[in-house]
């Protein structure tokens, strides 16, 4: 497996991320954050977590302060509802802590762990970043993705499919 | 025979100071196969039609024909979404789907399946087991929404569903709804939405029913003939949305 940095993901909802696609795709694909911000009516610093992860997803680039939207975004906005979890999910795949992740279920023999050993881990892996709110993220992501799984009754972290 | 008609429908509460009354005279039909939106500012009693529509509540005088019949308590065929959510916090996302099967009776195994069916076509795979308080207000909307549609309803009402949500959320939620309600295999073919934002009853519906307040009265009922998809960018859905502006803010 190729190596791929573990770098920190942004506290953002996946469905704002699908709102801003539809926005680009409404203003002909290109358009400046802080003009969609203002239209929106949505605060510059959050829209720029929702740029930021739609970035890492690999749906837009961001040359100086644009947005613009990538082919990959394009597919996303044209897809059914399930078609555009399993894109999010194969992207998700690739990013080094979801892939992290992904090895260190797989090592358990049950592919689950408790929410205070994954909080262990991204404390250790990303120490900069609050590990709960980074776990509820992962969590909400994975869980559109169908990658991981969270039974908060059972307390059980899970791999959703494998 | 329409769907829907509501003739000469009024209704008025006991208030501190007499009778409030709140709708007034109200008459339309609404077809098979029609996207209706009912705008209007607040106070204009679009939520109590909606109430009205749905047999929570009786008008004071007039009637609610659905397919032809009077309607004289809740209708089952129906079913809602509000703003609120209206979620049980203490229930996970699948058990509150299969709530509301329940109480139309509906076995256990095969309540399952059906709520199985609907958080498929939301796209709420993956969140059957969480409690509401671990979702976004987008996914507890589309767990509002999946509840609705998992009765199988012939009409599904929506009151303000989209209000309560930033505009990214909302905008998503929107292309949503239409998907599924342009889907072939789903059973919901009839849609009436209030709402007080007028680009989001140009962009959804096929036709606007404009209402103004004080009391609640029918001042337009406009057919909305852009193609979809809409095109927020085109002249044509600037000027009618400047049209229903104008009308409402004529009688405010």
């Amino acid at each position: 497996m190729a190596y791929s940095p573990i770098n920190p993901i942004p506290d953002c909802q996946l469905t704002w991320v699908f709102g801003l696609l539809e926005t680009l795709d409404d203003r002909g694909g290109r358009d400046d954050g802080y003009k969609i911000a203002r239209d929106l009516n949505f605060k510059f610093g959050d829209l720029l977590k929702v740029m930021k992860t739609a970035e890492i997803l690999g749906f837009v680039s961001t040359p100086d302060g644009d947005v613009v939207l990538e082919p990959l975004g394009k597919q996303v906005i044209e897809s059914e509802i399930n078609q555009r979890k399993l894109i999010v999910r194969e992207r998700l795949k690739s990013l080094g802590l979801f892939a992290y992740l992904v090895r260190l279920l797989r090592a358990q023999e049950d592919r689950s762990l408790t929410r205070e050993v994954v909080l262990e881990h991204l404390a250790m892996l990303l120490p900069n970043d609050p590990p709960e709110k980074m776990f509820s993220t992962v969590v909400n992501w994975g869980r559109y993705a169908e990658l991981f799984g969270y039974n908060k009754d059972e307390d059980r972290f899970y791999l959703d499919q494998d | 025979m329409a769907l829907l008609e509501l003739r000469n429908v009024s209704k008025s509460f006991p208030h501190a100071a007499g009778i409030l009354r709140v709708l007034d005279n109200i008459s339309f039909t609404v077809e098979h196969g029609e996207f209706v939106a009912v705008v209007g500012p607040s106070g204009c009693g679009k939520s109590t039609m909606l109430r009205i529509i749905n047999g929570l509540m009786p008008p004071s005088s007039g009637q609610v024909l659905y397919r032809g019949r009077q309607i004289d308590g809740i209708n089952l065929d129906c079913a809602m979404v509000f703003q609120s959510f209206a979620l049980m916090p203490w229930l996970t996302v699948k058990a509150n789907i299969e709530l509301g099967l329940e109480a139309r009776g509906i076995a256990p195994d095969q309540r399952e399946k059906r709520a199985g069916v609907y958080i498929d076509k939301v796209g709420l795979d993956g969140f059957e087991e969480a409690y509401p308080r671990e979702l976004s207000g987008g996914m507890k909307q589309r767990v509002g929404l999946a509840r609705a549609l998992a009765v199988e309803p012939q009409l599904l009402l929506m009151d303000e569903p989209f209000s309560a949500l930033d505009a990214l959320t909302a905008i998503t939620l929107r292309e949503e709804l239409l998907d599924i309600w342009q889907s072939a295999d789903m059973p919901v073919h009839n849609i009436i939405i209030v709402t007080h934002i007028i680009e989001e009853a140009v962009e959804l519906a096929d036709r606007i029913l404009v209402l103004a307040s004080g009391p609640g009265r029918l001042v337009a009922d406009l057919k909305v003939n852009l193609p979809r998809p809409r095109d927020r960018r085109k002249e044509a859905f600037n000027a009618l949305t400047d049209k229903v502006f104008s009308l409402i803010e004529e009688r405010a």
